[in-house]
This record gives structure tokens, C-alpha cells and sequence, in this order.
């Protein structure tokens, strides 16, 4: 049988619904398109859906002050078309960013490869507005971009996953719009060398907007948003320096460009895929992406499994995707999980089998900050109504 | 204050870490808001991290209230003693302890001033980019605290985009680390909040901080105008031209003249003068400075000095800083507010605050960050004529109640403290200042860390299982049951 499903029109909606599940006792899941739902454990129990779709009211543009407010239920490229009207954009480019929604993107502080340049949403956002769980609605930060006045709950909510309150408006800062754009692809022969000709670049005076890695084929994507000779002249000084690395390089621009990062973006999807794959997201020292991706490589080739890489290379940002036998997929897990530990880092499923999630746990082992994070969710959500079972903090079994 | 107290107190920091003597108490008892005074009942001054746990433990065991303090630089009185409470001073947690060049990262102790941790990776290229005016003696525990900006945030970001992680001591005694050196530690973004908190949630004893490289070229323009109008105008051409530069600041003719008087920056003497740097890859900069340089032009700029060299730059930045001290140059004594404005919104309340000027009496000076809205008015007056300094409060409270109807904020850095709570209800809703302290209730359930700052009214944290005990904030009759 369906869940009853609600889809409220203004953050007053969103309350109501929301005083109504409290009295009730009743779970509810909080939805935008959906396209993040693997993330973080899977919910045990829900009572109710509360879709944000209906919340989308009209971009709140002033391009003076190169900041917007956008509804939670809009889509990101929705609100990016609005943007650049004023020649400005919300630059953030997680994938799927045709239907994932500004509350979402928030909820799940997901972002892209221009998150070498521009953040993930926790940087940009300098407001919010919230429905509690108790039915009130509140709001924190504003719509200037230097404010220290109160807690800024705004941080607090980025990648909450929907365990605190449903968030229904959120206000950013914006970036003007490039006018020009040039991606140099550098391949190499192996993962180290890529790992260190990232640090190279991230440590020239290049402005790249990204250093993006794909594996396999070893490359990076390196790329250029600035005036039009300004992105001539670093494409032509990371290309040498790309070469003195030994990479193999290729300069795209226009449709070429274009369709080459479609393609990346697409290849990024992973959470959107089917039952049968996992994707994890790594998180190390920029100093070990070359390591932990050579080994990440040499366990899924031993396990005869399929692996394919993108991230941030010089931030310590991997997803990496594994299709194949599932035993042989937790197998690998298991191996990036304690590699990345090992170099205080995580392994976080974004997606997985149900009992490879079941066995492994989606966040890994628990930290000191459990009891103060526990307490944070207990405060907000007394009931524990909102996403439950899917706070990003769970200790895992591995 | 019980004695068995102080006497764990004392066992808990070593010789010399407890000061009680009412001499020793002085230099604790305000911050860089010298109006506001309190005298602590004692000072402790830890060591260690470990220090600072069994000093919270004590605390918490006794029910006293404790206040974090670093080098007493701010300016909104959050470290402004609580009487019958101790202050924890982390000046002599003052050592950088890891400096990563590879992976851009410094592991660094609260007492470390902001511009120590640029002087020790200068060698190799680096910086920390947030840059308070009062970077020399400010610390990064502070920082922490009031999430500081500076003037080169308007590009860089605050205090919360430059640090990935710390390790905070709980109001219940507890360490924890939150965030660290990788990114995206699993769970929820506390250290988010926890930056620009004021010392309610915690009591930070390590921070990591992110490094960046020195960009390849900086350029900075002074340039002179004929008003803040045309200045102003300036600002807005810039940025509508898809320029973000590295800062973009503004003076007005009383402040650059007290500068002039202070620090001779030798800046021109005209009604307006703005400083606009840019940073980046070499390309780029020249062409868009380019672009600056004609806008300013065009916006009518009376003179354009551009720095030559470092020593120029300097020199420049020197007259900037100084601003807040030279006003005593000019005046006797000067109350300063840090309201912000959306930037479309400047014209309008600069003529409101010229119109108060005029209706008060009082000269206000004004220098501010321009790019980002954020205003600096220095109201002068003088303490010794009678009603003046009160006065001068209320001309700062009017302006701040003019950011807000701009739809501004009534801080852009300094923080709310205790100076600015009873504007916060301007700002935010009953319900919005609940939910901030939900957080707080999550955390200090007692209240203990860092209270009566921040927020206009103390919620109280629920009930406590057993039976019904008065909050130890209704008996001191400064807080009510919800």
C-alpha cells in the first residue's frame, strides 16, 4: 500500500503537516525529487511522506547584492536559469542538478567538481528558513552575506539529511557567471601520478575551478572560468605543467567541452542507479587520493569486480563506484573503509545492496561526537519523526 | 565562591595557573568593550587540554559559570565576565602544533594569534586568509568564537570556511573533535554552528585551520572622491561588472583624516576614499584591474595611486587598519558598531545616518567593507559631559535598527555578545531565537558556558527528571520558564 503522501505548497504547509504528524506520532520521510534517498542508512519505519515539490515559489534574485533565496522544492537548474538572467549563478554542480532540489542539495550539502573553486553548500548558504518539527517555523542567518548575529543554524542543517526539520526556503550567495571556459584533460599512466600532479597544479597560481579525476582512464579534468584571455594564458601554463608531470594533454572548449563534462556528470549518477551497486564516497588527505585510489583499483581488481572513480582530487573527495558480486563489493568496502580510517579519513555508502548497507553500516564506525549529536537531534526532534533511522551519524558494524 | 572549589581549581591548572588577587583580576574584567565590567570571582589560565577538562568537570560539578577568553580583543563584550563565574584564559595555549605545507593545513592551539599562524608558513608561500583589523593580537580561539572576517572576506569567506576541525571541551567535560583535517567527517556539520557560537557551546582547545597559497599577484588602487556617493557608485559598477576583488573598502573624510593624524598613509584628502584590491593568477588580475581601474574613472574618481610594492600596500592597508584607533586622534572617545546592509541598500542608509549625524549632535565617522555591506560607524562623544556616552549608545542602536530595515544585520563580525542581545529580536522571531537554542539546550543544558551572551532571553532546557528544582538561571532571576 502507498504511504499517504503530502505536498504542501508554502513553509506554513509544511508546518501544519508537521504539527499534525507530532500530535499523531506519526514518522514522516522528507522527500525533494528523490534522488538522494540511498544516502545514509535506509529509514526502518515511516508513517507519512512529506514531498517539498510543492514548495516553489519565485527566486528571490538582487543581483546587486549577488545573493538570492530560493524555495526548497525548486530544482537546481530551475533556479540557475532564473540566475542568469542577472548574468550571476548559485555555482554548484552536483550531479543530477535537473531534478535535485535546492532543499535537498542543502539537506545532503551535496556539491560537484567545481567544489575546488566555489564549496559545497554549506559555504555558500547565508540563510534559511526551517519548519520544526513541533510545527513552528524558523529562520536563521539573512540575506546579507556578513552576518554573525545568532547560531548559524544554516551550516547546521547542510547534510542533516532531513534529521532536524524540513527545510523550506534557503538563502545564498551567488558568483558572477564566467565568461569564458577551457578544460584541459590531462591523462597518465597510473594513479600515484595522478594523485601528485594534482598537488602540482593545486600548488601553482593557476585558479582553476576544477581539478576533477576520473579513473579509469587516469585523467584530470582540469578546467578554466575567467575572462577569455585569462583562461588562454592558465590553459596553455597548466599544460605545461601537466607535461613536465609526463601527462598527455588536450585542450576542450565549446561543445567538445561541454559534452566531455555531460558525460563526466552522467558517469557521477551514481546514487540514481540500480539495486545491484554500491557507491562510496572517500574522504582523505589531498597527499593520499593517489594511494587510496591505487588501492581501491588494485582490490577491485582482485576481486574481479568492476571500479570507476571521479572526485575532487586535490581536496581528498573520491566516489567511487563498484559493480559486481556483492560479496566481492562489501569485500572491497571493507578495505576503503579501514584504508581511509587508517588516514582519518571515512568511507560513507551513498548507495549499496540492502545487505551489503545491512552488514557494513553507511557511515562506518561511531566518534566521540555521537552523545552531543544525539542530543542536538533530541532537542529539534523530541519524537524522533523526521527521516528517522537515517541521522548522519549511526555508528556502522565494520 | 566555595572554597573546596578553588582548591580543585588550583590542583587542576598547577602553580601560578589560578589568579584571585583583585589586581590580577583587572585586566579580565572587559573586553575590548570597555563600558561593560565585570569582575570574576577567579582567573584560571590552562595549559593543556586536559587542563581545561577537569577545569569544565569542576564547573560543571559545582554549577559555576565559566566564560572562555582569549586575548580580549573583541568587541561586542562575549567575554565579559560573569560575576560569581570564572574566566578560562587561553593565552598560554599559544603553540602552533602542526604545519602540513602539502595538504594546506595548521593544527594550531586557541591562544595563537591570527597573524602568527600567516608568519610561521610565510616561508613557505602561504597564508591564512581571515584577516581582522585586530589580527596582531587577536586569537584564533576568538576568532573561532565570532566567526571574524576581515577585510579580504569578501572573497576568502569568514573564519567558518577556514577551519576544517577542532577539538572543543563540552559544558559536561567532554572532548570531542569535530570535523578534522580530511573533509566531510560523517555526521552533523557541528562545528558549522559551533563557529561564531561566542563561547556558549564549548571550549575549543585545537583548531585546524586551512592555508592558502599567496596569490601570484595582488594589485590594490586607492582611489579618491569627490562623496560616498560616487564612491559608493564605484563599488556598485564593480561588482555588477562580474568582479569579486579580494576587498573592497571605503572611508569617509572623518576617518580618513584621523588615520591621516595617526599613521600618515598619506591617503588624499577628499570626502571618499576607496581601496580596492585584487588577488589571483597574474592574467587575470592585470585584466580585470583594468576594468576597476576604468570604472573608477568612470564613477569619478578625483586621484588613483596604485601600490607599486609590497611597502606601498602596506602603507595603504596601515591607514585602514588603524581607522578604529586614530578616531582618538579626533575625539575623546568613540562607540563603534558593525551593522550591515545588503550593498543596493548602502546610498540609502549612509543618508540616513548623515540625517542622525546632523539630528544627534554627534560626529559619526564612517569606514567600512564596503563590498559587503558592512558598516563601521564610529560615533564620538565625550564620557566627560554629562548623558553623552548614554547618547552615543542610542545613536548606535538607531543605526543598527536602520541595517535591519534595510533587511541588514546588526552584526556582520564583532558578534552579538552582550552588547548587541537586546537588538536580536529586531532580527529574528521568538520562534527563531528558540530554535538557535535548541542547540544550546543540546549542549549547556545548565548554562553554565558563557552565559546571559548572545541571546535577549535564556530558554531553559526542558525539565530535569526527578523532582522540580529551580534552574539555577530562574534563581539568579534572570531567566523564566517557558
Amino acid at each position: 500500500m502507498a504511504l499517504p503522501l503530502v505536498e504542501p505548497a508554502d513553509a506554513a504547509g509544511v508546518a501544519a503537516e508537521l504539527k499534525r504528524a507530532n500530535g499523531g506520532k506519526l514518522a514522516v520521510t522528507i522527500r525533494g525529487a528523490g534522488t538522494k534517498q540511498s544516502w545514509g542508512a535506509p529509514a526502518p519505519h515511516t508513517d507519512m511522506v512529506l514531498s517539498t515539490l510543492g514548495l516553489n515559489a519565485p527566486v528571490d534574485h538582487v543581483a546587486g547584492d549577488l545573493v538570492a533565496t530560493a524555495p526548497a522544492g525548486a530544482s537546481l537548474d530551475a533556479v540557475n536559469d532564473v540566475l542568469r538572467r542577472g548574468r550571476q549563478w548559485l555555482p554548484l554542480d552536483p550531479p543530477g542538478s535537473h531534478l535535485a532540489t535546492i532543499g535537498g542539495i542543502v539537506a545532503t550539502n551535496d556539491s560537484g567538481p567545481r567544489r575546488h573553486r566555489y564549496g559545497t553548500p554549506r559555504d555558500l548558504i547565508i540563510g534559511i528558513e526551517i519548519a520544526l518539527a513541533d510545527g513552528r517555523i524558523a529562520h536563521a542567518g539573512g540575506r546579507v552575506v556578513k552576518n554573525v548575529a545568532g547560531y548559524d543554524l544554516s551550516k547546521l542543517l547542510c547534510g542533516s539529511l532531513g534529521s532536524l526539520a524540513v527545510i523550506t526556503s534557503a538563502t545564498f550567495k551567488l558568483a558572477p557567471l564566467p565568461q569564458a571556459s577551457s578544460t584541459l584533460v590531462a591523462s597518465v599512466g597510473d594513479l600515484r601520478s595522478l594523485g601528485a600532479l594534482a598537488l602540482a597544479i593545486a600548488g601553482s597560481p593557476l585558479t582553476p575551478t576544477t581539478i576533477e579525476l576520473q579513473s579509469p582512464p587516469h585523467r584530470l579534468l582540469i578546467r578554466f572560468e575567467t575572462s577569455p584571455k585569462a583562461t588562454e594564458v592558465q590553459i596553455a601554463a597548466a599544460s605545461s605543467l601537466c607535461t613536465t608531470h609526463g601527462a598527455v594533454t588536450a585542450t576542450l572548449t565549446g561543445q567538445e567541452e561541454a559534452d566531455t563534462w555531460r558525460a563526466h556528470e552522467l558517469g557521477m549518477r551514481g546514487e540514481m542507479s540500480n539495486d545491484t551497486r554500491t557507491i562510496v564516497k572517500l574522504a582523505v588527505l589531498p597527499t593520499d587520493v593517489g594511494e587510496i585510489l591505487s588501492r581501491a583499483d588494485a582490490a577491485a581488481t582482485a576481486q574481479r569486480i568492476q571500479y570507476a572513480a571521479v572526485g575532487r582530487a586535490a581536496l581528498g573527495i573520491i566516489v567511487v563506484r563498484l559493480d559486481g558480486d556483492p560479496l566481492a563489493q562489501a569485500a572491497v568496502v571493507s578495505e576503503l573503509r579501514r584504508e581511509a580510517i587508517a588516514r582519518r579519513g571515512s568511507a560513507v555508502l551513498l548507495a549499496a545492496p540492502p545487505d551489503l548497507h545491512a552488514r557494513l553500516g553507511a557511515w562506518g564506525p561511531g566518534a566521540d561526537t555521537a552523545p552531543i549529536m544525539r542530543a542536538v537531534k533530541a532537542q529539534f526532534d523530541p519524537r524522533a519523526l523526521l527521516n528517522r533511522g537515517r541521522e548522519p551519524w549511526e555508528a556502522g558494524r565494520s | 565562591m566555595h572554597k573546596t572549589f578553588l582548591n580543585d581549581l588550583a590542583r587542576a591548572v598547577g602553580p601560578g595557573g589560578l589568579l584571585q588577587d583583585p589586581a590580577d583580576l583587572l585586566t579580565y574584567e572587559s573586553d575590548g568593550l570597555p563600558h561593560l565590567r565585570a569582575t570574576p570571582a577567579a582567573v584560571v589560565l590552562p595549559q593543556t587540554t586536559e587542563e581545561v577538562q577537569a577545569i569544565v568537570r569542576l564547573c560543571r560539578r559545582d554549577g559555576v559559570p565559566f566564560v572562555a577568553r582569549g586575548h580580549g580583543s573583541g568587541l561586542s563584550g562575549g567575554a565579559l565576565p560573569v560575576a560569581d563565574g570564572i574566566v578560562i584564559g587561553l593565552s598560554r595555549m599559544n603553540r602552533i602544533l602542526k604545519v602540513d605545507i602539502p595538504n594546506l593545513r595548521a593544527v594550531v592551539e586557541p591562544g595563537v594569534t591570527n597573524l602568527a599562524i600567516t608568519k610561521q608558513v610565510a616561508p613557505f608561500g602561504c597564508y591564512y586568509a581571515p584577516d581582522p583589523s585586530s589580527q596582531i593580537v587577536c586569537s584564533i580561539g576568538g576568532n573561532i568564537a565570532e566567526n571574524s572576517g576581515g577585510a579580504h572576506c569578501l572573497k576568502y569567506g569568514f573564519t567558518v570556511h577556514h577551519v576544517l576541525g577542532v577539538e572543543a571541551v563540552l559544558p559536561d567535560g567532554e572532548i570531542v573533535h569535530l570535523g578534522g583535517a580530511v573533509l566531510d567527517t560523517p555526521g552533523l556539520d557541528l562545528l558549522g554552528v559551533m563557529v561564531g557560537s561566542e563561547g556558549t557551546l564549548a571550549v575549543v582547545t585545537k583548531a585546524t585551520v586551512r592555508l592558502l597559497r599567496r596569490p601570484e599577484k595582488v594589485t590594490t588602487l586607492l582611489a579618491g572622491f569627490a562623496s560616498i556617493d560616487a564612491a559608493g557608485e564605484a563599488v556598485s559598477a564593480i561588482i555588477a561588472g562580474g568582479i569579486v576583488p579580494a576587498a573592497v573598502e571605503m572611508m569617509d573624510r572623518l576617518t580618513i583624516d584621523a588615520a591621516e593624524a595617526a599613521v600618515h598613509p598619506n591617503f588624499p584628502k577628499t570626502d571618499a576614499v576607496l581601496i580596492v584590491e585584487l588577488d589571483g593568477q597574474e592574467s587575470e588580475v592585470d585584466e580585470l584591474f583594468a576594468i576597476v581601474e576604468s570604472l573608477c574613472r568612470t564613477c569619478g574618481a578625483i586621484t588613483m595611486e596604485v601600490a607599486k610594492d609590497q611597502a606601498q600596500r602596506e602603507r595603504i592597508w596601515k591607514g585602514r587598519k588603524a581607522a578604529f584607533a586614530a578616531m582618538g586622534r579626533v575625539s575623546p572617545n568613540y562607540y563603534v558598531q558593525d551593522g550591515v546592509v545588503p550593498r543596493t541598500r548602502l546610498p540609502e542608509v549612509l543618508r540616513r545616518i548623515r540625517a542622525l549625524e546632523e539630528r544627534s549632535g554627534l560626529r559619526i565617522g564612517n569606514v567600512f567593507h564596503a563590498g559587503d555591506g558592512n558598516l563601521h560607524p564610529l560615533i564620538c562623544y565625550d564620557e566627560s559631559v554629562p548623558g553623552q556616552a548614554e547618547h552615543a549608545e542610542q545613536v548606535a542602536s538607531e543605526i543598527l535598527k536602520y541595517c535591519v530595515e534595510a533587511g541588514g544585520s546588526i552584526t556582520g563580525e564583532h558578534g552579538v555578545g552582550v552588547d548587541k542581545k537586546q537588538s536580536m529580536p529586531r532580527m529574528f522571531s521568538a520562534d527563531d531565537l528558540d530554535a538557535m537554542q535548541l542547540v544550546r539546550c543540546a549542549f549547556d543544558p545548565t548554562g553554565i558556558c558563557n552565559p546571559g551572551k548572545v541571546f535577549p532571553t535564556p530558554r531553559l532546557c526542558g525539565e530535569v527528571p526527578g523532582p522540580y528544582r529551580q534552574h539555577p538561571l530562574e534563581q539568579a532571576g534572570v531567566a523564566e520558564r517557558f
